[in-house]
């Protein structure tokens, strides 16, 4: 058996520099060796992210756009998550909408774009709705999954428990089901971030998505295009980084078996 | 056989079908061959968008195969001028109709092109909703209004307006908008008014939910949008390529001022081969009156230009002032004015 490869202390975050200080450098000296007029140097894209922060546009627009995923985010939670439940719980009701939602599904959240703005105009509405569109349908898969998962004994000691249906689900089902649908979590708040860009094309006035548009809208400004993207992902990378916390959660943990 | 040569032969008998019905059915062979030509003889790319402040681009290309027996450039269709702007600076195209304010920008940021001829004059609108709360311009306060770009005359001429009725610029909100959006945005209220070229405003008539608020020249008497700026390289090695693109240029122009029937077939061959419009669209905008949108007097005048200039430098998307002259090449211009109208009865396989 392979033993998991363990970095010291040190060496965690060394490697991981050392990887970004070599993609900086080879992106530098291609940008100048190429003599491309377009794309700008890490130079330029630094002193772009010095001219956001100058602005007073860095923060405004990561706040906005994390609203705006929270928003659609969150109303996706709440809707998506007891639905899944009790599509999970009644697999007649399941047998009857999973070809519809399977359809629905997979249409990219930029196809609804048009849509999207017919019904709710341009602004935050529409951008919302979209992320809400992107996260819904994960979460209710994951969440119907997770349910369908619970053993059946755990159903069966419940009910000999004397819970009523409404106990079972909010005291068996829910918490034994959690670990899966905590995964589903994780993953859309990622599909959520990453639809923020489209998100934002629709004529909204801030966010990072915004950024990029009005950038490229603007001449040739590919520095705070480049800008815009790097602060896509580092959200994002604090994001995941932040719900992974959800994971460590006692009533999460005990799904993840061979953890330790 | 087994199942792995079977996967396999599956995987490629795959990718061998879609790619070569790809290559048959969509690939413009002309496009891709035309990068290996040797330079004096490689094409011009022009970018150019579906609207009629463009209609110059297709008509020379259609009108030019029947009197030369060849294309003069290869027509390239974008939707929306971000894009034009991407190709035009990596050098993709080498020339491209693009609004005025952008041609400027562009060039005052570095990018290494000329304006050589206008696109057109007249032909853009304020188009609100047709039974909306907006009935004079004054009722604009506070409402959302689309135009294709910051950098455009469609911008500028709603701040001509703006200044008339005393309307400060953070009174209106201006969203841009890819130009063939904006009549689909009106429709469902999207957006109170729209600021654009044509065909877009015809639509909007046409569908019955839009009305015409103002047409561009009542702000602006001489009224230009849409320029065809060439890349610098192309000025200096090709200067006989730019002039005979212009030439053809001015020819379609005076071609298409030669009457109504020319006209309606021009909207006839450019809405079923180039813009994929409606032919009846097109036909509205370019006949609805006839002088809705005119393309003749397109050399470049110094005084539109400055004025284009110091309504950008005023509404704060040029920073520094820019000469005539180092963003206009006129001696093209002053070629193509000695040019006739296109020789090409509408119908005919046959053009001189």
């Amino acid at each position: 058996m392979n033993a998991p490869l363990q970095f010291d202390r040190w060496e965690r975050y060394f490697w991981p520099l050392l990887a970004i200080n070599i993609t900086l450098a080879l992106w530098y000296f291609s940008v100048r060796w190429s003599g491309t007029e377009i794309f700008p140097s890490p130079l330029d894209v630094e002193r772009g992210m010095a001219e956001l922060v100058h602005r007073g546009l860095l923060w405004r627009y990561t706040l906005n756009s994390l609203s705006r995923v929270a928003f659609g985010y969150v109303s996706a939670v709440l809707i998506g998550i007891p639905a899944g439940l009790v599509l999970g719980w009644y697999p007649a009701a399941a047998d009857m909408v999973n070809p519809l939602i399977q359809v629905i599904r997979p249409v990219s959240p930029i196809a609804w774009i048009p849509v999207s703005i017919a019904w709710f105009g341009i602004g935050d509405t529409a951008a919302t709705f979209l992320i809400f569109l992107a996260s819904f349908f994960p979460i209710i898969v994951a969440t119907m999954n997770g349910v369908r998962n619970v053993p059946s004994m755990y159903r069966c000691a419940g009910r000999n428990f004397g819970l009523s249906p409404a106990n079972l689900i909010a005291k068996v089902v829910l918490p034994a089901a959690l670990p899966q649908i905590v995964v589903g979590l994780r993953i859309t708040l990622g599909i959520a971030w990453l639809v923020v860009v489209a998100a934002e094309m629709i004529a909204v006035d801030s966010g990072l998505g915004y950024l990029v548009i009005d950038s490229r809208n603007s001449g040739k400004r590919y520095d705070l295009v480049v800008a815009a993207m790097i602060l896509i992902g580092l959200t994002g990378l604090g994001l995941d980084i932040a719900i992974r916390r959800i994971e460590k959660l006692k009533s999460v943990r005990w799904g993840f078996r061979n953890e330790h | 056989m087994s199942t792995r040569t079977r996967i396999l032969l599956l995987v490629f008998g795959w990718l061998g079908l879609i790619s070569g019905l790809h290559s048959y059915l969509n690939v413009n062979w002309a496009f891709i061959l035309n990068d290996y030509l040797p330079l004096e003889k490689r094409k011009f790319t022009v970018a150019y968008i579906p609207v009629t402040c463009h209609l110059v681009c297709p008509v020379t290309d259609y009108i030019s195969k029947f009197s030369k027996g060849d294309e003069i450039f290869l027509p390239k269709m974008f939707q929306g001028f971000p894009e034009i702007k991407e190709a035009l600076i990596s050098n993709r195209v080498q020339a491209a109709f693009v609004v005025a304010p952008l041609a400027i920008a562009l060039k005052s940021q570095g990018v290494p092109i000329k304006v050589v001829y206008l696109g057109h004059r007249y032909g853009s609108a304020v188009v609100v909703q047709k039974d909306g709360p907006i009935r004079t311009f004054a009722d604009m306060r506070g409402k959302v209004i689309a135009i294709p770009s910051r950098f455009s005359d469609e911008r500028l001429i709603l701040y001509r307006a703006m200044k008339a009725y005393g309307i400060r610029p953070n009174e209106i909100k201006m969203v841009e908008m890819a130009p063939p959006d904006v009549a689909g945005a009106l429709a469902t209220k999207a957006i109170d008014a729209f600021s654009m070229g044509e065909p877009f405003p015809s639509e909007a008539e046409m569908g019955g939910f839009g009305r015409i608020l103002f047409h561009a020249r009542e702000y602006w008497p001489d009224y230009m949008s849409c320029v065809l700026v060439v890349r610098q390289d192309m000025i200096d090695r090709r200067p006989e390529a730019v002039q005979t693109l212009v030439d053809g240029i001015a020819r379609s122009g005076l071609w298409l001022e030669k009457g109504r029937s020319y006209r309606e077939n021009a909207a006839d061959f450019v809405g079923r081969f180039y813009y994929n419009q409606d032919p009846a669209l097109l036909r509205w905008a370019l006949t609805k009156p006839l002088d809705r949108v005119l393309y003749n007097r397109l050399a470049p005048r110094k005084a539109d230009f400055d004025m284009v200039r110091d309504l950008m430098i005023e509404t704060g998307v040029l920073k520094k002032g820019i000469e005539f002259d180092e963003y206009v090449d006129l001696r093209f211009a002053d070629h193509a004015s000695i040019k006739t109208a296109w020789n090409y009865e509408p119908g005919s396989r046959y053009a001189q």
